[in-house]
């Protein structure tokens, strides 16, 4: 490899207390094999560049912090290695479909409030004792939810969704993918709670099943068919809504 | 807060990606669908609606080159949604054996093309025998 190479990374700028539209600004970059795109914006950032804000912390594809758009593709920067866009140059962005609080850097609030929506922990009605032991499960019940806990919050997926972009009221991909985590996991009795969050408004029929979320998760979530599945659940609790008593079907509480 | 940038909506936002096009396109083929349908109910009224000669009218008005073609495309756009829809089952309802989910191409076998393919075989079967 020739280090004298150089690849050209033209960033999204944007500095709330001086600009008031974004801009592009280019960098020259040292291009090296084994370099992934955030390795060349931590080199700006040292090097050129010290008012360059982006996120990122693990460099392994496991905090979920370094989404941005590549080429107009969400990434995680850290898995996108210079080697697949070499010679051409790489444009970097924020992850669309979120407001932009500095240079590559997202608001995360309202991800993060539409996670909590979704009640992502085990809610139990009768809580053992722990001198009984832990909530046991077979393998077989693992497999039904394991896929979908693999998700590391990157937001990827709602880049990634048209609906996301344009519908506030849907939980979006991520969210709702979690959700439907802990519907599947047999040591949880919170069903029907999470099902009433899911069923009011857009918040789930938002979906028209584009299914991008899934071609871009870096964790192979599938959240799309998540959805789909939280989907019919969803509709079955609602018909049983109205042939059961009330406090046994889409309502039912803490206490049933 | 203030201070953030927010990016204006993507009026042309299906051109954005393969996926999304591809999306519209499975969309899309309701109208073709749903304009076969059409054709079909009207015909179904007037075998219904006793009369032959109207029949006969009927079908000669939607006979030629145009409603050819007009049928053909809609026969397409049937086929790719099936086909797309069949691609999407496997995801919506997995189906575990034990630890193990089927995978995708056997499950879209077992609850989509198996189906579809003996329906067909059964109606042609009947319309034939
Ligand atoms: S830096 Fe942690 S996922 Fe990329």
């Amino acid at each position: 490899m020739d280090v004298k190479d150089t690849v050209m990374l033209e960033i999204f700028r944007y500095h709330p207390e001086t600009d008031s539209e974004p801009r592009f600004q280019s960098y020259e970059v040292p291009y090296n094999e084994d370099w992934v795109v955030l390795d060349a914006i931590n080199w700006i950032k040292d090097h050129v560049d010290g008012s360059l804000t982006h996120r990122w912390s693990c460099r392994m594809g496991v905090c979920g912090s370094c989404g941005m758009m590549v080429n107009g593709e969400p990434k995680l920067t850290c898995a996108a290695f210079l080697k697949d866009y070499y010679p051409f140059g790489i444009k970097v962005e924020p992850l669309v479909n979120f407001a932009v609080e500095r240079d590559l850097v997202v608001d995360m609030d309202g991800f993060m409030d539409k996670l909590q929506e979704v009640k992502p922990y085990i809610i139990r009605d009768d809580v053992n004792d722990t001198s009984e032991g832990e909530y046991r499960q077979s393998p077989a019940q693992l497999a039904q939810y394991k896929q979908y806990s693999m998700c590391i919050n990157c937001m990827l997926c709602y880049a990634a969704c048209p609906v996301a972009g344009h519908e506030d009221e849907f939980l979006g991909p991520a969210a709702l993918a979690l959700g439907h985590r802990y519907n599947k996991d047999s040591r949880d009795q919170g069903q029907a709670e999470r099902l009433d969050v899911m069923l009011a408004g857009e918040a789930i029929w938002g979906c028209t099943f584009v299914g991008e979320c899934t071609v871009v998760c870096p964790k192979h979530v599938d959240p799309a068919g998540a959805i789909q599945q939280a989907k019919a659940m969803a509709a079955q609790e609602y018909f049983k809504g109205f042939v059961m008593p009330k406090g046994t079907g889409v309502s039912k509480g803490a206490d049933g | 807060m203030s201070g953030q940038y927010h990016r204006s909506h993507r009026w042309a936002w299906f051109f954005e990606r393969p996926g999304y096009l591809l999306f519209m396109v499975r969309e899309l083929t309701c109208f073709f669908v749903g304009g076969y349908l059409v054709v079909l109910l009207v015909t179904l009224g007037k075998l219904a609606g006793g009369g032959e000669t109207a029949l006969v009218e009927w079908l000669a008005s939607v006979s030629g080159p145009w409603w050819l073609t007009a049928h053909l495309v809609a026969l397409v756009a049937a086929v790719w949604h099936t086909v797309t829809w069949f691609g999407a089952v496997p995801q919506a309802m997995p189906i575990y054996l034990g630890e193990n989910r089927l995978p995708a191409p056997i499950a879209a076998i077992v609850m989509g093309y198996g189906p579809w393919l003996t329906v067909t075989a059964v109606i042609l079967w009947w319309v034939l025998r």
